[in-house]
């Protein structure tokens, strides 16, 4: 380890003891690693003497939680299979995902296992989303968003925004409360944070803009290209790209893009669980696909939705042997008659 | 009046050696990390980090700016490494203040062989959209940092202004041309020669083997020294002569699996070299192998 940084950096003076335990008295490597503990900020309590009032938000925050991954499908379960999925599943599979203070702060986190180490020779850093936020949003979100996925580069990501740039510390790090889903949190990034109002001097954007607000998310126009949809996983890992257009499940007065949810009938066979109301919520959630282009196919064209219907889900193209609340999302767009 | 006479020679010399289009530019078409250290000063250059963002946040070469690789190559359907539209195009140049008289260096990394090329295939883009004045740094950021160049990490915003360039329409060519033009223009697979012969073929594309005619002029094992700078030009004009033969003037095709790799021999074929009727098939094998009618050799 650099010596110049034992000595500027408070959180190594303390020496190595002081979070990571182990007996420093050892005169053998196996001696001195004896009861030592390799990501010591798992528990908060190693944090929290300093950091008080963040420890204790994050203690509560969706990251350190993992209640959204709950959340989003014990709706498909009975009682019974809600305290099974308790017990077999959720601490095993989905807790052991969380994100502890170090994951984003000293050592990138690991995923499946694999993790980049050290951020940057264990300096404590505030942030560094190529190395952290990017690894466990990799399989999607983040290739999505530089366009390394395929198609076009985010325009945040063009304009030298990383993800700390919307996403703020207070949504990251919880302001306290404890939520069962994101979407329940509070200072979560929206377009009109930012684009409060729409400056064009074109007639044909003005009207596009009025005539389509409260009835399409910015993502439905404004999402440029294929995104990642995990047709089969959990079963057999497969990931196709696509464009879906739908209903918004969560609103459906709103037109948006959808995602395929990574949960198909018998995801849960292996813990018994049948999944009783399987066919309660739908297998696609609204995305807010990271492929924002100012212009797009249907930016560029009218008919493109209005006459050609192009990406919106249809009787044809939902999933088989998908949940029956798939039906509800389909909308059909009006021609235009003037 | 002895030492004009000899001046006036070599001026001629000079001129009848160096191709006409290497003579128009007003900036090599590579420099060298001396070359820039020595001009980071010039106001009329323009550093073009193509590296990603948080890449460029690390540290870069002072006074660059950062547009990644994909927003001058995004892909379109399932076809990679794509032209941007036209206006998406003008707006990245607008907003970085790059105008049609910019002296335009653009800077990439060399780690893999996609990194390697991916400087050309930006540089076409800008060519494409007008800008004359392109550079790519020889041996990319990787030899910036191992020269020990200064590094910087601020950021810069640079300066938006409305580009108003001349778009080149004519650079690139679509499948059904190219099939019309098989004996008749040299048509060029710039992939290894593996899989030129159909011993190997990438997922995305259909069919292994070459376009009908193509001969093999290799990228990524022909071009480049063991630390990804430029083989000399003379070795390089040779390869060249061997494939393409020495009329400048012949038209050439060029085309790699999804019109990256190609580029690479484009920039040197038209931009280094002289050839002057170079285009690149974009579209390259991923395009032209879906098509069963077309034909595929061996």
């Amino acid at each position: 380890m650099d010596t110049g940084l034992l000595a500027s950096d408070p959180h190594l003076s303390k020496g190595c003891r002081s979070c990571h335990r182990g007996n420093e008295a050892g005169a053998t490597k196996e001696e001195a690693h004896a009861g030592m503990d390799k990501r010591p900020s798992d528990n908060l309590a190693t944090c929290s003497p300093c950091h008080k009032k963040a420890s204790a938000n994050y203690s509560k925050s969706l990251h350190y939680t993992s209640l959204g991954q709950r959340q989003g499908v014990i709706p498909r379960f009975s009682k019974a299979e809600v305290k099974l999925f308790d017990e077999k599943v959720f601490q095993q599979s989905c807790r052991s995902c969380h994100a502890s203070c170090g994951s984003c702060h000293v050592k990138s986190p690991p995923v499946m296992g694999i993790s980049l180490g050290l951020i940057r020779g264990h300096k404590f850093i505030k942030k560094d989303e190529g190395k952290t936020c990017a690894f466990c949003h990799g399989g999607r979100v983040y290739p999505e968003y530089t366009g390394e996925y395929g198609g076009s580069t985010d325009v945040h990501y063009q304009k030298g925004m990383m993800c700390v740039d919307c996403h703020k510390k207070v949504e990251l790090h919880g302001d306290g409360t404890k939520y069962l889903t994101k979407q329940d949190v509070k200072d979560r990034p929206k377009c009109t944070n930012c684009h409060k109002t729409i400056k064009s001097d074109t007639l044909r954007t003005r009207v596009a803009h009025d005539t389509h607000r409260g009835k399409v998310s910015c993502y439905g126009c404004h999402t440029s290209g294929q995104y990642r949809n995990c047709y089969t996983c959990h079963k057999e890992s497969v990931s196709k790209p696509g464009f879906i257009l739908g209903k918004n499940p969560r609103n459906p007065n709103e037109v948006t893009t959808l995602r395929v949810v990574p949960t198909v009938r018998d995801s849960f066979a292996r813990a018994g669980i049948k999944q009783e109301h399987f066919d309660k919520v739908p297998n696609y959630w609204n995305t807010p696909a990271h492929k924002i282009k100012k212009r797009t196919d249907r930016t560029r064209s009218c008919d493109i939705c209005h006459s050609e219907k192009k990406d919106f889900l249809t009787r044809e193209t939902l999933l088989k042997d998908g949940s029956r609340a798939n039906q509800g999302l389909i909308h059909v767009p009006k021609p235009i008659t003037h | 009046m002895k030492y004009l006479k000899a001046f006036t020679l070599m001026v001629v010399a000079f001129a009848l050696l160096v191709p006409a289009a290497v003579m128009a530019r007003g900036i090599d078409p590579v420099v060298s990390t001396e070359w820039l250290d020595k001009n980071l000063a010039d106001q009329k250059l323009v550093i073009v980090d193509i590296r990603k963002v948080e890449e460029y946040q690390e540290g870069h070469v002072p006074g660059a700016i950062n547009i990644f690789y994909n927003i001058w190559a995004p892909g379109k359907d399932d076809i990679q490494n794509e032209l941007p539209a036209d206006d998406d195009l003008k707006d990245t140049l607008s907003a970085n203040g790059i105008a049609a008289d910019s002296k335009v260096v653009v800077v990439g990394k060399t780690d893999t062989p996609p990194d390697k090329v991916n400087v050309t295939r930006v540089a076409l883009t800008l060519i494409y959209a007008g800008v004359n004045d392109v550079a790519v740094l020889d041996g990319g950021f990787n030899k910036w940092t191992a020269d020990g160049k200064k590094v910087s990490t601020d950021a810069v915003k640079p300066k938006e202004k409305a580009y108003k360039g001349k778009f080149n329409k004519g650079l690139f060519i679509k499948r059904e041309d190219v099939a019309a033009k098989i004996g008749k223009a040299v048509i060029v697979d710039t992939r290894e020669p593996a899989f030129y012969s159909g011993e190997k073929k990438l997922d995305f594309v259909a069919r292994p083997g070459h376009v009908k005619g193509a001969v093999n002029l290799p990228t990524v094992s022909q071009i480049f020294n063991a630390d990804s700078t430029y083989k000399p030009m003379a070795e390089l004009q040779a390869l060249a002569v061997k494939a393409v033969g020495e009329d400048k003037a012949k038209e050439i095709i060029v085309y790699c699996d999804s019109g990256r790799v190609a580029s690479a021999w484009w920039y040197l074929l038209r931009e280094a070299l002289g050839y002057t009727d170079v285009k690149l098939y974009d579209g390259s094998a991923q395009d032209w192998a879906k098509d069963a009618n077309l034909p595929v050799e061996p």
